[in-house]
Parts: structure tokens; sequence; C-alpha cells
């Protein structure tokens, strides 16, 4: 119970101590979309016929004829009151838009993060256990290969393969087949949705529909998280205690996993950390070739238009992200480390 | 907690070792309606339901027209074998016939007995009127657009009894009628918009941006913005023969390589936006049916700054016009998919039909001799802008008119700037050469000429001043005779070509890439598809 206070207080603690870090985020990014050329009442004042007049009217209803100042206090106030504004990309609140777009960002990138984890994992411990072998030098040309194919390269072959040229996988748009039902919106991630509502044939679909550009991006971030593995267990198996381990006569596979692994991975917490909240935002182009409807080629349309609002919500979003991934690879860091628990 | 650290690793890698199978999955329960359904894949998104709003994208204009309904239509008319719009027959929709006065100041509009909005409730004259008076106070997109019809104020819609409406002008405007035909021009359920009209927002235009109050020949099943809209027909519309297709889907795929491997496959039935270079390749395959249908409306130019040095003297203007390489040009961007709007062969127009071929063609010793009068022998250095979305035509261009210009000692430096930059800087004037390209929805040669040459607007590319075009523009927009209109049309064209505020490229096609079952298809004013004209073989 005292332990569970503690972990509690350190949470909080944590939370509190980014809020500096991320209001500074939201000033700079609040200024830099103003600095920036192109004016976002010209862009949508766009019609055929529209002229000076509309402009104006326009920049008035975005509060955009005020002095910088004045508009960052609105800014704080609205955010104050939970209101990010409204898309003029979309004409919807950015509320609405992130709340609906989020899930397929957060359930595709943790689909990627699992199935290059799952990949990762085991080849760096491979290459460790063999250094300068094939082995090693096969996981060497994946991870060279995975990091310099840029992924939309990688998501249009894959889509060439596998849809177009053998026809396995189902037409590569978005999360569902198009003609299929949607389930009820439970948590707004469909594997779990269609889970819980029993709908077997459902899953199947989405989850076809899911690995495709949930490869592209695993391969991706297959390098750091592979090569982060193979050179910490280089290290901890010189270490005395896998040869004391080993002279006690320990099964191989025990030494490795347990006693190795477990030591082992804490650099690779990290990474998986840093590669997680990088994939949410960054992988703009894995949601623009898969037509995914996720949050970063909705920020990308945005920025692309100058619409301020998204943009802004969107860069609260990733350091909000940010700030409780981080805490969260903290706290497994406790759980993979006890001695990392003492602070 | 139970679960140790060992099971859970273990648990971890048996669930990387279980397979999962990569396979297309059955739409059995789909597959009675697939041939009533209709997919469109767009590289642009559905952004508004309510057509007027600010920022509304091309791809909303061409919901808009299927849901709702406008007063009257343009009819369509076959050019090459290929069905085009036509502005100059207008048909009835929702009104059923109209009537205008000897004098041209009076439009008496029939509303079709019988026709309803989608929530069953009968379309009135009084709707008719709510929705007009919208378009002429709102603060949309709609106001200024009406305005190029004479349609200003209120007091210019009357009710004239059961489903008739009037609309009075001040003077007989050309193009008061057309308007009413427009995307903008949309009839409202105004019992139902009214419900959720606010004191702020009388004319309900929040609730309308994602919701509709319309009667046209498809509903709204579902719409979310940026995604995707689903339409589905309605079987009440009486406006207009019944479309073939029973269910739309209009989905947002923002790749060009994703939408031509959809379209091929057959898994989507019609894309307009696809890649020239890809289109090339998909016809030879033979897998697909392609309409490519010049933009009649439209026109790519190369605009010069009129109001800056050395752009403001036309000898310079005319001087790049002589130097450049059209027909590369033409190549290089197109693939010379398109028609030509430049090796005319004239001193007067041929035509009153604008844009037509205005008569320039490369001549270097021309270029160099008319550099050489506007006293800049030794040429002068300036930049040359494009927008990034339109870089895959823009880009061979700017190569092409850098390497020609640099043959007659003008120095030029491309600069590719973001759209919404692009669009800053030209609202603002401040651009001095470069590559855009223009529509008007109504294309009658005065139209284009008071859009885009006259006053000091963000649509006068050119920054161009001229008195006497000015002059033209305006008498010709009011004359009723067609003779005199004819001889106003054709000076204004004259003066255009002498004086060369810019230069006219070309009609790019509209190349739409469809399943080989797909027909009817028709290129509309408003760039988009009509669901309404396409069936299934």
């Amino acid at each position: 119970m005292r332990a569970l206070g503690r972990a509690g207080r350190h949470v909080g603690g944590r939370l509190l101590a980014a809020i500096p870090a991320v209001l500074g985020v939201l000033v700079l990014t609040f200024l830099v979309m103003r600095v920036l050329p192109g004016d976002p009442a010209v862009y949508f004042a766009g019609g055929p016929s529209a002229g000076q007049a509309e402009i104006d009217a326009l920049r008035a209803e975005m509060g955009l004829d005020k002095p910088v100042p004045v508009q960052l206090l609105y800014y704080f106030r609205d955010i104050a009151g939970g209101d990010l504004g409204r898309s003029l990309t979309t004409g919807q609140p950015v509320l609405t838009d992130i709340r609906q777009r989020l899930p397929a960002s957060l359930e595709l990138t943790f689909s990627a993060l699992l199935i290059a984890l799952l990949a990762a994992v085991p080849l760096g411990i491979l290459a460790a256990l063999r250094p300068g072998s094939a082995v090693d030098h096969l996981v060497r040309f994946l991870c060279t290969m995975g990091v310099c194919m840029p992924t939309f390269v990688t998501g249009l072959l894959l889509i060439y393969v596998f849809y177009y040229l053998l026809g396995w996988s189902p037409d590569p748009t978005g999360r569902l087949d198009i003609f299929a039902a949607t389930p009820p919106e439970i948590t707004g991630f469909l594997l779990v949705d269609f889970a819980l509502t029993g709908d077997g044939e459902g899953w199947r679909a989405a989850a076809t529909q899911l690995l495709l550009p949930a490869a592209t991006m695993a391969l991706f971030v297959l390098a750091p998280l592979a090569r982060m593995t193979r050179a910490s267990m280089l290290a901890v198996l010189g270490g005395e205690f896998i040869r004391t381990a080993r002279a006690m006569g320990l099964p191989g596979w025990r030494i490795i996993l347990v006693y190795a692994l477990r030591n082992a991975i804490l650099p690779v917490l990290t990474i998986a950390g840093i590669v997680f909240s990088t994939m949410l935002g960054a992988n703009v182009l894995v949601e623009k070739v898969f037509s995914w409807p996720g949050v970063a080629s909705y920020a990308l349309d945005a920025l692309q238009a100058s619409d301020y609002a998204p943009v802004q919500g969107f860069v609260l979003l990733m350091a909000s992200i940010f700030v409780v991934v981080n805490l969260v690879i903290d706290l497994l860091y406790g759980l993979a480390d006890p001695r990392a628990r003492t602070e | 907690m139970t679960v140790t650290r060992r099971q859970g690793l273990m648990g971890l890698a048996a669930l990387g070792a279980s397979p999962i199978a990569l396979s297309a999955t059955p739409a059995l329960a789909q597959a009675a309606s697939r041939a009533e359904t209709l997919r469109q894949i767009t590289g642009g998104a559905i952004n508004t339901l309510d057509p007027t709003m600010p920022g509304t994208t091309r791809e909303s204009f061409g919901l808009s027209m299927n849901v709702y309904d406008r007063l009257v239509a343009f009819g369509r008319k076959q050019v090459n074998g290929n069905w085009v719009f036509d502005n100059t027959e207008i048909r009835g929709e929702l009104a059923e016939r109209f009537e205008i006065s000897a004098d041209g100041l009076t439009i008496t509009l029939h509303l079709r007995p019988g026709a309803l909005w989608h929530d069953g409730t009968p379309v009135t004259a009084e709707d008719v009127k709510w929705s007009l008076d919208r378009h002429v106070s709102a603060k949309s997109l709609a106001v200024s657009q009406f305005q190029t019809g004479s349609l200003t104020s209120t007091e210019q819609f009357r009710v004239a009894g059961p489903g008739v409406v009037v609309v009075t002008l001040d003077k007989p405007d050309r193009l008061a009628l057309s308007n009413l035909a427009v995307t903008y021009a949309i009839m409202i359920n105004s019992t139902l918009a009214k419900k959720h009209a606010t004191d702020d927002d009388p004319w309900a235009q929040k609730w309308m941006q994602t919701n509709t109050a319309a009667g046209g020949a498809y509903k709204v099943e579902s719409f979310r913005p940026g995604v995707q809209a689903v339409l589905t027909r309605n079987e009440d519309w009486k406006n207009g023969p019944l479309p073939f297709f029973r269910r739309v889907i209009s989905q947002t795929v923002p790749e060009a390589a994703t939408r031509a491997n959809l379209i091929e496959k057959g898994d989507a039935d019609i894309a307009i936006d696809l890649q020239t270079s890809d289109i090339a390749s998909l016809e030879s395959r033979g897998q697909v049916k392609v309409a490519s249908i010049p933009q009649t409306n439209g026109f790519t130019h190369i605009s010069f700054n009129t109001r800056m040095a050395p752009f403001d003297n036309p000898k310079v203007r005319q001087a790049i016009a002589a130097a450049l390489p059209y027909d590369d040009m033409f190549k290089a961007s197109l693939f010379g998919r398109g028609r030509k709007l430049y090796g005319g062969d004239w001193t007067t127009p041929p035509g009153i039909d604008f844009p037509q071929p205005m008569p320039v063609k490369q001549d270097l010793d021309k270029a160099r001799a008319l550099l050489a009068e506007a006293g800049m022998a030794g040429g002068f250095a300036t930049t040359f802008s494009f927008g990034a979305s339109t870089a895959a035509t823009a880009e061979p261009v700017a190569a092409l008119v850098q390497e020609a210009l640099g043959r007659i000692g003008i120095k030029v430096e491309i600069q590719k700037l973001p759209d919404a930059q692009l669009n800053t800087l030209q609202a603002e004037k401040k651009l001095a050469f470069y590559t855009d390209s223009g529509t008007a929805w109504l294309p009658a040669t005065y139209y284009f000429f008071f859009l885009y040459f006259t006053r000091d607007q963000r649509w006068n590319f050119a920054s161009w001043e001229n008195p006497r075009i000015a002059e033209l523009a305006n008498a010709a927009r009011f004359e009723r005779d067609p003779a005199a209109y004819e001889a106003q049309c054709r000076e204004m064209i004259t003066i255009l070509a002498d004086q060369m505020p810019l230069l006219m490229l070309w009609q790019p096609n509209m190349d739409a890439v469809m399943g080989k079952a797909i027909e009817g298809f028709t290129y509309q004013f408003y760039r988009q598809v009509d669901f309404r004209d396409l069936k299934r073989a």
C-alpha cells in the first residue's frame, strides 16, 4: 500500500514537472505557425469569385485580425476550457477530429511496435549469440534495408506485391473493407471493438487490413530495436554472472531469456518508447499510402493549408503523449530492474 | 498479479509464433448490392456538406450537386464522343419551367409540383425564397458569386403565389439565370434549417456543415470529413430521371498510385485525379476505360505582374511570349493530354469563344529584338514561382522557361512555394512571374474577362489594369444585342493578344479513369463527378 502511494506521488510529480515543457512547446508552435508565410484566410476564401471582403471577414472570424499576444491569450483561454478550435480543412472541432482519428493511429502504432519488437528482440539476441557469424550479417542486412528504404517505398512495394500482383491482401484503403459494416464504437480500436462484440469475421477483416501498414512501419523501426538488443545483449553476455550461470550448468535458454535478456532489456525499452512517440507522428507517409485516417496525415493536411488550429492541437497531443510514454517507460524500468525503482 | 515476468515473456513468444493469415475478406453479404454501388476514390477530401462555406473543397462541390437541387441546371452535349456540360442550354431542375421577360429584367420560376424534401415535406416557394435570401445575405462564398449575376439583395426575390418565385433585376444581366445553376445556389429545406438557426447564426451555417436540409437525388447516409461519404439514392426524387446507382461511396485515397491500383483491380469504379504519367500505362494495359476531356472552362497560364518592373513594359512581356518553347512545355508537362491555347494564327480572332488559341509561337530573334526595343538587351534576373500541389505539371514548365529565357539573357530563379503561401503572395500581388491555373464556372467570354482581367482583386492574376477592357467587360455584361456583344468580345480578345498580361498555355484534360462497365461520365463545370449521369452497363 505504501509502495502504491509512493508510486502515485511519483507519477503525479512527474506529470506536474512536465507542464512547463508542454506549455513551452505550445507557445512555440503558436508563434511558428503565425510566422510561417501563408495566410489561412486567403487560402480558405478561395472560391472562384471570392474577393478581399471575404478574406477580411474570414480573418475576423478566425480572430486573426487581432495582435498576436491577444490571440495567444485567447488561445490559452480556449485550451483551458478544453476547446482546441475548429479545423477549416474538415469543418469540425479539432477535438472531435482528434478523438475520431487518434484510435486509428494508436492501433496502427501499437500493432507496428508489437510486430517490430517480436521480430527485433529475437533477431538481436540471435545476432548477439553469434557475433560475426552469417546470422549476425543477415540481421545487419535486414536492419540496413529497413532503415534505408523510405516507408512509402516499402508501403507501395508491399501493396504492389500483396494486393496488386498476388491479391492476398484486401484493398489497401483505410481500416476496414469499405463495403463491410463497422462495429459499434466502444473504444475506437477496431480490433478491441470487434473482440468485445464477438464478431470474429470482422476482427479478421480489420486485422488483415492492419497487417500491411503495420508491417511497413515495423520494418522501418526494426533497425534501432534489433541493433540495441544486440549491443546490450553483447555487453551483458560478457558479464561474470553469465559465466557463473553457465558454470553452474543452468539450461542455455534460461540463461539467455531470464538472466541475460532481463538485464539487457532496459536500453531496448528506452528506444522502444522513443520509437513509439516518433512513429505516432512521423509515419505520415504510411498513413497517406494506406489512406489510414490517422492524426499524422490530418496534421500534415492542415499544415499545408496553413490551418492553425489542427496543427496546434496535434502538437499539444504529441507533447502530452510523449510525456505519458516517457512516464510509462520509467515505470517499466522498475518492473524490469528492481534497482531502477529505488529513487 | 500472479503472472511472472518469465511467463509474460513466454506468452509474448507464443503470440509471435502464431501466424496471422493474410487474405482478402469475402464480402458475401454485400455482393448483391455491389453492382448498384458506385465507389469513387478521390485524392482530396470532402470537408463540408454546405458548399457555400469558405474553404469548401472541390470534392464537396461535387457531393453537393448530388445531394442538393438547384432551381435550374445546365444541359449536356456530346463532343468527340464524350459528354460535356452545356451552359447555353439551361433546363429546369427544382423549377419545372421558367420564363424570362422580354426586357430580361424578370425571371419567373415555377416549382415542380409534388417535389419533396428528403424528410418528406413538400417544397414551397417560401423555402426557395429563404434559400435565395441566404445566398445574398449570409457570410458565404455565394454572395460574391451571386453578384456576378446582379443578384445582390433579398428584395429581388419574391413569392408570387404557391409554387411561383419571381426574380427581378435592375439591369438585364447576361448571367443572372446561369447563377441559379451554379454549385452555390442550393435549395434548402428552410423549415428544417431554421430549427437549427441561432441568434448568432441565423442561416444555420454551422449546422449545415455536417447536416443536410436538402431534396436532391441522393441522401447522405454517413459523412466523415476527410475520410469518406456514403450516399443513398432518394427514391422519391422527381426533379430528373432517377439515377442508376442506389448507393455511392466517395472515399479519400491520398496516394495516387494506390488509386490507380484500386481502379485497375476493379475494386473502385471511378477516379478523376490520377497522375498523368500513370494514365498512359493504365490505358495501354486495357483493364480500364479512360475518358479524356479538355477542361473547356479552365486554362493554365503564365502570368506577369504588370505593376512590377520590368513586366510593366508590354514589350518585355511580348519578348518572353516569343521566347518560350510552347510545344516542348506542352509535351513535358501534360504529355500532350489537353487542348493547346497557343499557336493561333490570326490578327483578328476567328471566333468569340474564350479561351481560344492565342497567336503566340517561339521566335528567338523576335524575342531578342523586342527585348532590345524595351531597352533591356542585356537581359535581367527574375523569379518564376509555382505552387507545390501543381508541381507535377508546373515543374517541367518552370525548367523549360528557365532554359529558354536563359537564351535571351534573362536569368530565372525557380521558386516552389507551399500553396497557402503562393495564394497569399498572389492576393497581395507580390509575385513577379508565375504559373497557375483558373477555371470559370460560367464560361461566357465576358465573364472570363470580368473575373480574370479586371478589378483590383486576387483573380486578376496579372494585376492588369486596362481601362478599355474594364469598359468592354461591363458593357458586354448587359448587352442585349448579339452583334454588339460579339464585337465587344472580339475586341477584348484582340487587346489581350496584343498586351499579353498573361500567356495562355493550355486546357489540361480531365482524365476520368473508370471500370469498363461504367457509362455516361460527363465533364461538369465544377470539375467533379455527377453521380446522376453514371450507370453500370
